[in-house]
């Protein structure tokens, strides 16, 4: 096995899902269940059911899917710090695991004896940790707050302190999980640069995130884990398409829309009748039914991926009781190629109308757009016709 | 493939994984971390004294205190036969190895219930963190040692020269202490209730090693099944022999003790082993 490899075989792992805990009485219990023949198999829920990982030297692998679907375990038994029910796990060369860069910073000692504490928890020498004291302190921008015990840092130094140690170390494969989530902005880019700058020593990277755009951003492959088996592996754009779609069906499914209005129908197309096409005129269609005279503050959104709108528009209106036809007209669609979904909803501060919730998906049809370069986080794709000018001076 | 894993809803039984444990690998691994062990001894002194007015003076009070209470009380009453030394001296001499013991036993046996944040999150050998509590216990002994220095020059009396004998001793009260506090910290994750009774266990412990009383309380006939029982036991009385009376160990006694810890560090390491695939799925 080569330096930073992994190689993942029928990954099997189980916790308890019993109410018992771990106390003598409790254990005690177990084995009197056990003994009398009572069968023990309801006790567990699976984690992983038969996934296969293998990655390797110097990729980069997202790990995707919803909350609780195996992401942190899988993270975890690749880090050596659980161990497998079945199955074999092998990793090879210095593993980092970020599982969680707070776990190992102990809130009584100041910033820079858990810089040396957290440093030989990941397993790099005083000497080592000593030499790049400097570079830790300057990039989790702690200057001045080193000498102070770490129960005195806003969680975000927290984050910042924990993540600086641990870009440091160089391991052959790096484990991270969800931790860029926290620090702002600057943080963030600063975090994804340094990933990139680990990514091109040559440095496997196993990242697990809901942020699918900085997934998309670092990651060449993706592995999308649903209920602990894995779904589908492959290039990043196609399984985090995938994804996406299923997220955005779940939510539509998901959302009953228990407002007092009710939307009755969507449509999305170009004022001809078809299907949208990039940087042409585009028309919604909405038909709301209301109970009694209203006077209505709408909202219709466009989003990609869950939730975030690439845009919002906003109008006001009085809807008579019974059906009402609602017409918006954009002139110009700014979206490149792809499949989006259209958000609906009246909200007022009292009450929700109609609740936040998609109303419809659309194809638009049109040039892809520019791919991203890795480590730009692309919040929401936006068609722009730029012209370009290039000029020696 | 997919479809057809989900349906499947147990491992077979050959995939089912075993944790290899190869003894020689493991303790180079732990070796590679020594630095580590040291780092979070230091973490918990750090943490001790950071929080604590009386600093370093906390290492010696108890050793100290239990020491001024034998005295008094022991020596007026039972009139503890102590082969001519003075009895402070003797009690201390059975005071410190013990402390150590307790110390060791109660914070290494919770060490990896204390620290799951780092079991569950932080790959390291997990021998580290019985061993860095165990450090710490060291470190406490070590300051303690020093009030034994000033005791002899408080009472006049001078250490015989076969206080050489003193490392052959400290092996074995390591040996034992280590054994116990891996059997306890492994099986704390379990039986997290058991943390409630070691205090009392290592209370009445105290009474049932001879810290206050000497060797010759126990029949003569009874004294090497006790030692095997209690392996402190004649390492208590090999130091007071060897430092205070000028006489070797008791090779009867202090031999059987030898092979009882061994036994004790060779099992508790096979069931610290043993239990370890389930410390981060419990702690």
């Amino acid at each position: 096995m080569r330096d930073g490899e992994i190689q993942a075989t029928r990954i099997w792992k189980r916790f308890r899902a019993d109410r018992q805990r771990q106390l003598l009485r409790d254990q005690l219990d177990r084995v009197k269940r056990r003994l009398s023949g009572g069968s023990n198999a309801h006790g567990w829920r699976w984690a992983l059911r038969d996934v296969d990982m293998a990655v390797g030297q110097g990729e980069s692998i997202g790990l995707i899917g919803p909350n609780g679907s195996g992401k942190t375990t899988m993270l975890r038994l690749l880090a050596k710090v659980m161990y497998p029910y079945a199955g074999r796990v092998a990793v090879g060369g210095r593993v980092g695991a970020l599982i969680d860069v707070r776990a190992g910073i102990h809130p009584d000692l100041t910033g820079a004896e858990n810089v040396y504490l957290y440093g030989s928890l990941l397993g790099v020498s005083r000497r080592e940790v000593a030499r790049k004291f400097d570079e830790i302190v300057a990039f989790g921008e702690l200057e001045t707050a080193i000498d102070r015990q770490v129960k005195f840092y806003s969680s975000g130094m927290h984050v910042r302190l924990g993540f600086a140690i641990a870009a440091f170390t160089e391991p052959d494969v790096l484990l991270v999980d969800e931790v860029l989530a926290v620090g702002d902005a600057a943080f963030q880019q600063k975090c994804l640069d340094r990933m990139r700058a680990v990514l091109a020593q040559g440095t496997t990277v196993v990242f697990v995130s809901h942020d699918l755009q900085a997934v998309e951003s670092i990651c060449e492959r993706a592995i999308w884990l649903r209920d602990g088996v894995v779904e589908s592996d492959g290039p990043v754009r196609e399984v985090l398409g995938d994804y996406r779609r299923t997220v955005e069906q779940a939510a539509e499914i998901l959302t009953p829309a228990v407002g007092l209005v009710r939307v009755v129908k969507s449509e999305i197309r170009t004022p001809g009748g078809d299907t949208p096409v990039s940087q042409e005129p585009l028309e919604v269609k909405l038909v709301l039914e209301s109970p009694e005279p209203l006077w209505a503050s709408m909202s219709i959104g466009v989003s990609e991926g869950p939730a975030t709108p690439i845009f919002l528009l906003g109008h006001e209106a009085l809807l008579p009781a019974g059906q009402t036809e609602l017409r918006c007209s954009i002139p110009f669609l700014p979206l490149p190629r792809g499949r989006f979904y259209l958000w609906f909803g009246i909200i007022e501060s009292t009450r929700d109308l109609v609740p936040w919730h998609p109303v419809g998906q659309f194809e638009v049809l049109g040039p892809e757009l520019t791919p991203t370069p890795r480590g730009i986080l692309r919040m929401a794709p936006v068609q722009v016709t730029p012209t370009w000018e290039v000029e020696q001076r | 493939m997919t479809a057809a894993s989900s349906r499947v809803t147990e491992p077979p039984a050959d995939l089912l994984f075993r944790l290899k444990v190869r003894v020689i690998p493991a303790i180079r691994e732990v070796w590679q971390r020594r630095e580590l062990v040291r780092t979070l001894a230091e973490r918990d002194l750090r943490v001790r004294y950071k929080q604590a007015v009386l600093g370093i003076a906390w290492s010696i009070l108890t050793p100290l205190a239990l020491m001024i209470v034998f005295t008094v009380f022991f020596q007026r009453v039972a009139k503890v036969d102590t082969g001519g030394a003075p009895y402070a001296l003797f009690t201390y001499l059975g005071l410190l190895p013990w402390t150590f013991f307790s110390t060791s036993v109660s914070q290494g046996g919770q060490s990896l219930v204390v620290n799951n944040q780092l079991v569950n999150k932080v790959y390291c050998p997990r021998e580290v963190f019985p061993l860095a509590s165990m450090a710490v216990a060291a470190v406490d002994t070590l300051l303690a040692t020093l009030v034994l220095g000033l005791l002899f020059v408080v009472t006049e009396f001078m250490p015989k020269p076969t206080t050489l004998w003193v490392p052959v001793l400290l092996a074995v009260q390591v040996a034992f202490t280590f054994g116990v506090t891996l059997v306890l910290s492994a099986v704390l994750v379990f039986l997290r209730d058991l943390r409630h009774v070691l205090p009392i266990i290592l209370q009445l412990g105290l009474f049932a090693t001879p810290v206050a009383y000497g060797m010759d309380v126990v029949a003569k006939s009874l004294q090497v099944p006790y030692s095997i029982a209690n392996p402190l036991a004649p390492v208590i009385d090999g130091y007071r022999r060897t430092v205070l009376l000028g006489l070797p160990p008791d090779w009867h006694l202090l031999g059987p003790a030898a092979v009882a810890a061994a036994l004790w560090l060779a099992v508790g390491y096979v069931v610290f082993k043993r239990l370890e695939p389930g410390f981060a799925d419990y702690a």
